[in-house]
């Protein structure tokens, strides 16, 4: 199950890569033309990163600087970039590695980096809140939360998952892609997304019932 | 318990949302959703998982760090 066949790669890869552009090679000391092509393909992926770093640091400042120094490093190796392949996904590594290398070190709340060890009982809610209620109850309900619910339990999730449902819910990258971003195998990967959405289906739904009775 | 398809349907559900099933294992799960309310009872309430998730991290950058990263590239440039 973990080893995936070409094919479907592929199928999820198409419904993922929107820059399907024709491969535009850059004249090799042409500065200005890597600036402007800069500015044309990376920077409009900037309110996508925004959120993403928001979804990693929690803070408007930290996501901004998080943001900033993504397209610094991003520009300063866009030379480097083959033109025709996935620029988003190229930006995601920046991005992903930045976080990890300058933010996740300096965060209060120190990376406990252990977090795929845990078992579901140790992260708690592992009781389905929702087993009492219909599906379709449970559908409706989590439809019509409120945003600000939603990004709370995101926040409160365990990091690595909160990414893997980020990359894959949000951006439609394939387990592949994500593998590739978050530089672990695709196994963990699903692990992760996995179980970020069930804990995140938990809280909401707490959320939802506590809601309602008030 | 024979299997009537909701064992597979639940075990690859999120590969099956997530469009990460090659063509005859989705079409094996999608077939039995037809016919199977809870399973496609699960699989709605995983998609509305993944919308409200899309909806709250529906974000834009603040003006002032497009004008930021924007100043920043043309100092590198000019180096």
């Amino acid at each position: 199950m973990l080893e995936m066949p070409v094919l479907e790669l592929s199928l999820a890869a198409m419904t993922t890569t929107e820059d399907q552009s024709e491969p535009e090679p850059v004249e090799p000391g042409s500065v200005e033309n890597l600036r402007e092509l800069f500015e044309e393909q990376a920077i409009p992926f900037m309110d996508q990163l925004y959120a993403a770093a928001m979804r990693m640091t929690r803070n408007p400042a930290d996501a901004a600087d998080l943001v900033q120094e993504t397209f610094v490093k991003a520009f300063a190796a866009f030379g480097q970039f083959r033109q025709g392949t996935n620029l988003k996904a190229w930006l995601y590594r920046i991005l992903t590695n930045t976080f990890i290398n300058s933010y996740r070190k300096n965060q209060r709340n120190p990376y406990q980096g252990t977090i795929d060890e845990l078992e579901d009982w140790q992260l708690g809610g592992a009781v389905s809140a929702t087993s009492t209620i219909t599906r379709s109850a449970e559908a409706e309900a989590i439809d019509h939360l409120p945003d600000s619910a939603v990004k709370d339990a995101l926040q409160s999730i365990p990091e690595d998952f909160r990414l893997a449902v980020y990359f894959a819910d949000v951006e439609g990258f394939s387990y592949q892609e994500i593998a590739d971003i978050m530089k672990t195998p695709v196994g963990t990967v699903m692990s992760r997304l996995h179980r970020g959405r069930r804990l995140l289906r938990e809280l909401l739904a707490e959320y939802a019932t506590s809601g309602a009775k008030k | 318990m024979t299997d009537c398809g909701c064992e597979k349907a639940l075990a690859e559900l999120e590969e099956f949302l997530h469009n990460e099933l090659c063509k005859e294992d989705y079409t094996d799960i999608a077939e039995h959703m037809a016919t199977c309310g809870d399973c496609e009872g699960e699989a709605r309430v995983g998609v509305v998982l993944t919308q409200a998730v899309q909806r709250a991290c529906n974000e834009t950058a603040p003006e002032e760090l497009r004008a930021r990263v924007l100043v920043r590239i043309r100092e590198i440039q000019s180096h």
